[in-house]
């Protein structure tokens, strides 16, 4: 996929990085801009309206999450991917309450960062919040009311235990995009390991009975084999 | 020499009490004292309780100096161990993080002045690896933080079925693919109960005693997981017949980046059964080691979980 035209804001205080990354999305097709600070990073997507925004978390004068609260403040729904240093569950909660629409740990490889530019791209809606961002998000009659913590269908309330909300929660806010058990894992349960896959597929399983959602005929999750998941319906946010 | 220095100045100052006390007392009661006739005049009383207290405050003052220097000892004691503890973490982590960055430098090099493409292909490969082995033991190292910080969950977890996923897990892995890890469950007189804890937690020190015993051992070797129950606790064993754990190093094995004899060599971040323990210790159970080097030679830990669990 071309990004011709696109333009791509790449804030890091770290010049290895930059210096690495800059480069791999110039290749991609992206007019690449960057900022070693927070204070530049701001300045830039007012004065050159980037189509996307990678931000580091830690970056000097103003750190990459106070940078994401101003844009939001100012209703500027550019698509932003955060990159955070560690995978920790509050930091990711954080992440929702500020607006990003996706986040990535350090250290990567530069093609997972291409792979989540591109969903986020394809995801976004032009001057609209994002689903990440969203405090209540609906699929058919499935609604996640992510402030509460609590998962509903019609009226019945589903019994689903915290790592299968959270699961739920990670796949509606990625609608249509594989996610891979790795990529579950690190989002929800902050760090990845061999058998970490196969925990997956076990909170997987308690979802899709709580949802009464057929792997054969799914309604809402599919499996995509030898990749990973799928949220099928399609999400619409709100608040 | 007492326990409380400040009764022993009190009691050194009980003479000074009585003797101002006894002569007020007799005089209060009319009392003459035959042998000696003692005029107390108010000066005297003031001298006496005035010297009394005296004595009592400095005895207390010294009491509570001499506490706080043996509890200053105790806390230099315990500061200076935990300081030599985390003096020996930053050494074993400068050590597992300069072998990949020396591995990943002369990659580089490689592939920076390889001639022919396999030559820079295999470069490539091998920086990959380095990154990954430095990924690995980050992610290790997160995992420990998180455990002393995140919620553990409390939910029935199923221990013969989690030991079941996390052999097919470790039999998933391509260099294990062919090796055979048996799962012996004790049934009679009941089924094991369930254990009280966190599924994901429980299965990461399972697994990662089940990688050891793997990862130690030949192909020739036998790996054996059971478990049974002593009415208050599960209790797991993974056994194995490698060639066993000197007892030297049988000590530090669950300490942080602790590397035995027989680790030499084998990749692995060195936090393993350091979070194991931990893992184990946050579901109020114990983890232990026993291992022979000489015929029959072999080594099992053992994990006791309580039933009731966290």
């Amino acid at each position: 996929m071309p990004h011709d035209g696109m333009t791509l804001l790449l804030a890091d205080d770290d010049s290895t990085i930059v210096d690495s990354l800059a480069p791999f999305l110039e290749r991609a097709g992206f007019d690449v801009l960057l900022a070693s600070d927070g204070a530049a990073a701001l300045e830039k997507v007012h004065s050159h309206h980037p189509n996307i925004v990678i931000l580091d978390v830690l970056m000097p004068r103003m750190d990459g999450r106070e940078v994401l609260r101003r844009l939001r403040q100012e209703n500027n729904w550019t698509p932003t991917i955060l990159l955070t240093q560690v995978g920790e569950s509050a930091e990711r909660a954080l992440a929702l309450e500020e607006g990003a629409d996706d986040y990535l740990n350090k250290p990567f490889d530069p093609h997972e960062l291409l792979a989540r530019i591109r969903a986020v791209l394809r995801r976004n809606r032009p001057g609209q919040r994002s689903l990440s961002a969203a405090w209540r998000l609906q699929a058919a009659d499935l609604v996640l009311d992510r402030r509460a913590r609590r998962a509903s269908i019609g009226k019945k309330v589903l019994d689903l235990t915290p790592k299968a909300f959270a699961v739920l929660e990670h796949l509606m806010t990625h609608p249509d995009e594989v996610i891979s058990r790795e990529r579950l894992l690190d989002a929800v349960w902050g760090w990845a390991y061999p058998a970490g896959t196969r925990t997956v597929d076990t909170r997987m399983a308690e979802l899709r009975r709580v949802l009464d959602d057929d792997p054969a005929r799914p309604r809402y999750i599919e499996t995509v084999p030898g990749e990973g998941y799928r949220f099928l319906a399609e999400v619409r946010g709100e608040g | 020499m007492f326990k409380r220095p400040w009764l022993g100045w009190l009691l050194a100052g009980l003479p000074l009490l009585l003797g101002g006390l006894i002569p007020l007392l007799a005089q209060a009661l009319g009392l003459p004292i035959p042998i000696l006739v003692f005029r107390v005049d108010t000066a005297t009383v003031v001298f006496a309780i005035g010297a009394f207290l005296t004595l009592v405050a400095a005895g207390t003052y010294l009491g509570a100096l001499l506490r706080e220097r043996q509890a200053r000892k105790t806390m230099r004691v315990i500061s200076a161990e935990a300081e030599r503890s985390r003096i020996r973490f930053m050494r074993r982590l400068d050590h597992e993080i300069k072998n990949p960055l020396t591995a990943l430098q002369a990659a580089l090099t490689n592939l920076r002045e390889g001639q022919t493409p396999p030559e820079r292909e295999r470069a490539a490969s091998n920086a990959r690896h380095a990154v990954q082995r430095l990924s690995r033991l980050l992610t290790d190292l997160r995992k420990l933080s998180d455990l002393a910080e995140r919620p553990v969950e409390r939910l029935p977890v199923d221990i013969p079925q989690l030991l079941q996923e996390m052999i097919e897990a470790a039999n998933l892995q391509p260099q294990y693919h062919r090796r055979q890890v048996s799962l012996t469950i004790a049934r009679v007189p009941r089924r094991l109960p369930a254990v009280t804890g966190d599924r994901d937690l429980l299965g990461l020190a399972i697994y990662n005693l089940i990688e050891n015993a793997l990862k130690f051992t030949s192909s020739e070797d036998t790996v054996e997981v059971r478990a049974l129950e002593d009415g208050r606790a599960i209790i797991v064993e993974v056994a194995d017949t490698g060639p066993g754990i000197a007892a030297d190093d049988l000590r530090g094995i669950f300490e942080e980046l602790y590397r035995g004899t027989n680790a030499r060599g084998i990749e692995g971040s060195g936090l393993g059964l350091a979070l194991a323990r931990r893992i184990v210790e946050l579901h109020n159970g114990e983890i232990a080691v026993r291992s022979r080097r000489d015929e029959p030679r072999g080594t099992v830990f053992t994990l006791r979980l309580p039933i009731s669990g966290v």
